[in-house]
């Protein structure tokens, strides 16, 4: 046990005191956030603003209208021309507009749903939906206008709607929308843990087969206990990372909280206290601990084995961790479609059976515990995954044992297999 | 008493009998030479006594004691042939390391490394890596970290290849310490000369089973051919047929000559002063380990064919 101890504390500061980890750490988040609002920021930013020309035949339309939503809402800008007599296409680009539209002759009690935008290129779905919002701003006021609908009455119709809301009986804190999120979120998070680290066991494995370690230590420790205590000590580096980074979230969201007085701000931390307060955060915690170490246990001491029974060579062990790398990307799909809907087959079966479990529970796990994931399946689950762990630790540790002192050609998952089953 | 005692251990792969049915005893003290050719089954041999594999028959005695290997690797410091360190690890860690793993405490660790540290010159390695070490360097301290803990049992594979006269006589003044001192150290290797140097005792190996074993002394009188070499002025050009010898090669005033059986060497000297010959030396030619080696091993291929071993193939 003291050995063990030894080993994880080893594997464990090696890593932890390395500059990649520190970077990582710090670089992560940092990609992360960069990766969500910098998409959002960059399409708000090279959304074309369309100067478009309108060619009114209906009378309806007025420089008035188009001026006062212009000053409401810049994100285009609405322009009345007249044709010239005799023309009869629009020269719009050499006016300097974007874009032009024909409003044909039309009742406004009737309206009409074919009025072209034209131009010579395309322009975004985006930027045409803003024009169609701010077209049809124009035309309510038109119609109030002609329905005599003053601004209280117009303020009545605005605010006065029914709201839809949907409740789980068993579980009222369950909220589907959040619960989508973070249910991808998590499982996201695991699955980028289970391969980012799943590879680190197999490449400290390889290390020590092809510096011959192996041998010097095999002398001191059984090769099970060399396994377990890489594996432990890398899954500690990875929860030392994951601690990291709520830590830093939780700095930020208080420095936020305090410093900050904006909309954005504001509304941001109220979303976070919305968050916090509508799901079972404890429970999610709990489980996520729960599903991060039983699957990377159950996938680590598998890629350990891999490391053990390749030789230096990258491809091999590679080729060889395949089939490993596949079934978590199969999982990741199984728990798209679970997130969408959490109670279909797709789901059960992908949250039950253990090595896909990890990734497909913790997605449906926020949808809320007991409503959508009865307690037995979440027990089933739970059982069936720590058999599994402890299966494949045994499998990969009579893999490892045979592979860390075995030179020469790789051998194949049917060699391997043989290794693990037969009698020492 | 035996330190080490071996009783027919076997070790079976699916397609070689690596180790067939070996017994060997091996005192305190003693430096044994563990020689054969390659894919003799020497490092398997070497891998159930350190306790990375286990035996499939027999049975190993540590100081009289059955060999556990948990608890009894702290008495057992093994040099494997192919090196082993970490490479970005720094030297003092790793040998903190790595002896903690032996069994040893944090403090008593630090203690002996220092004490070797010293004791090899090695003090300003502290802190390097061992990706910083020439091959002679990391064979230093591979041979460190391998004695640090003061084992009862020392088994050293080829601890000389990579190291240049200076830092090989520094190490073999140590391995004759460790010796006087108690220690026991096997001693595998193909350099017949350095066995003959080091070696009390040997045991030759060859496909898995043990050929030959005994004191390096007596495995030379057991395979001397009665060779004597003779100076001599005047050597008789022609013997008549009761010469108690047979001429082997005369070079200048240097001749071989082998014995017939049933006489002495006296009856050698007898004889050549009869005649008349001026004696200045008179030397028994004993074999050396090499010849007897290579005598031994001839005509086994150079590496062993694989065979199929269809009587309970277990691992």
């Amino acid at each position: 046990m003291r050995k063990i101890l030894l080993i994880i504390k080893r594997e464990y500061l090696t890593r932890v005191r390395k500059k990649t980890f520190i970077i990582t750490t710090l670089l992560f988040p940092i990609l992360y956030l960069g990766l969500v609002f910098g998409t959002g920021y960059i399409a708000e930013k090279t959304r074309a603003n369309l100067h478009v020309a309108i060619i009114d035949s209906s009378g309806y339309f007025t420089n008035a209208l188009l001026e006062k939503q212009n000053i409401q809402d810049n994100s285009s800008l609405l322009t009345l021309v007249q044709l010239k007599p005799g023309e009869k296409e629009f020269n719009y680009d050499s006016s300097g507009f974007d874009a032009y539209l024909v409003i044909p002759p039309l009742d406004w009690q009737k309206g009409n749903s074919n009025i072209d935008l034209r131009a010579k290129k395309s322009y975004g779905p985006e930027a045409t939906a803003l024009v169609d919002a701010k077209l049809n701003r124009i035309w309510d006021e038109i119609k109030n206008d002609s329905l005599k609908i003053d601004a209280v009455k117009q303020q009545i119709m605005q605010t006065s709607r029914l709201g839809l809301h949907f409740i789980n009986i068993t579980d009222p804190k369950a909220n589907a929308k959040f619960a989508n999120a973070i249910g991808l979120a998590c499982g996201f998070l695991i699955y980028f843990i289970i391969l980012i680290y799943g590879s680190q066991v197999m490449m400290g494995v390889m290390e020590e087969k092809t510096n011959r370690i192996a041998e010097i230590i095999v002398s001191s420790v059984k090769p099970f206990q060399m396994m377990l205590g890489k594996i432990v000590g890398i899954a500690l580096v990875a929860l030392t990372q994951f601690l990291l980074w709520i830590a830093f979230i939780f700095i930020i969201y208080n420095i936020t909280k305090v410093s900050g007085h904006s909309d954005s701000v504001n509304s941001l931390v109220g979303g976070i206290q919305q968050v916090m307060t509508s799901i079972n955060i404890p429970m999610i915690l709990f489980c996520f601990a729960f599903y991060f170490l039983a699957g990377f246990f159950f996938y680590s001491s598998i890629y350990g084995a891999v490391g053990s029974a390749v030789n230096e060579d990258v491809r091999e062990a590679q080729s060889l961790s395949f089939p490993i790398t596949m079934l978590v990307i199969i999982s990741i799909v199984m728990m798209t479609a679970a997130i969408s809907d959490p109670t279909g087959p797709i789901a059960f079966w992908g949250s039950i059976i253990p090595f896909s479990s990890p990734i497909v529970m913790m997605a449906r796990i926020p949808y809320g515990v007991p409503g959508t994931v009865p307690w037995w399946q979440l027990g089933l689950s739970m059982a069936l995954l720590i058999g599994g762990f402890i299966f494949t630790t045994w499998f990969a540790g009579k893999i490892y044992r045979t592979g860390i002192l075995m030179y020469g050609k790789k051998p194949t998952w049917k060699e391997l297999i043989k290794w693990a089953f037969r009698k020492s | 008493m035996a330190v080490l005692e071996i009783r027919n251990l076997k070790k079976y792969f699916a397609t070689q009998k690596a180790v067939d049915d070996i017994s060997l005893s091996i005192e305190e003290g003693m430096i044994y030479g563990l020689l054969g050719p390659n894919g003799a089954g020497k490092t398997t041999l070497i891998r159930m006594i350190t306790g990375i594999f286990f035996p499939d028959e027999g049975e190993i005695f540590l100081d009289g004691k059955k060999f556990d290997p948990l608890n009894d690797t702290i008495h057992i410091g093994y040099m494997p042939e192919e090196r082993g360190l970490y490479k970005k690890m720094k030297i003092g860690e790793q040998a903190l390391y790595l002896a903690q793993l032996k069994g040893l405490s944090r403090s008593v660790a630090m203690e002996k490394i220092k004490e070797w540290f010293v004791k090899l010159e090695m003090q300003s390695w502290w802190n390097k890596k061992v990706e910083d070490l020439s091959k002679g360097m990391s064979q230093k301290l591979q041979f460190v970290i391998t004695v640090l803990h003061n084992p009862k049992l020392i088994i050293l594979d080829e601890p000389f290849s990579g190291l240049d006269p200076v830092n090989s006589n520094l190490i073999k003044d140590e391995i004759y310490k460790l010796a006087r001192n108690g220690s026991t150290i096997i001693f595998s290797t193909h350099r017949m000369e350095q066995v003959e140097e080091i070696c009390t005792n040997i045991a030759l190996v060859n496909k898995g089973k043990k050929i030959l074993d005994g004191t390096v002394k007596d495995i030379k009188q057991d395979f001397k051919e009665n060779l004597f070499s003779i100076g001599a002025e005047q050597f008789p050009a022609s013997m008549n047929g009761n010469a108690p010898f047979e001429t082997v090669s005369i070079r200048e005033q240097l001749s071989v000559v082998r014995i017939k059986d049933g006489n002495k060497p006296n009856d050698v000297l007898k004889y050549l002063i009869q005649q008349g010959a001026t004696i200045h030396s008179f030397n028994e030619i004993l074999p050396s380990l090499n010849d007897i080696f290579i005598r031994l091993v001839e005509g086994t291929p150079a590496a062993r064919e694989f065979q199929n071993i269809s009587t309970s193939p277990k691992s």
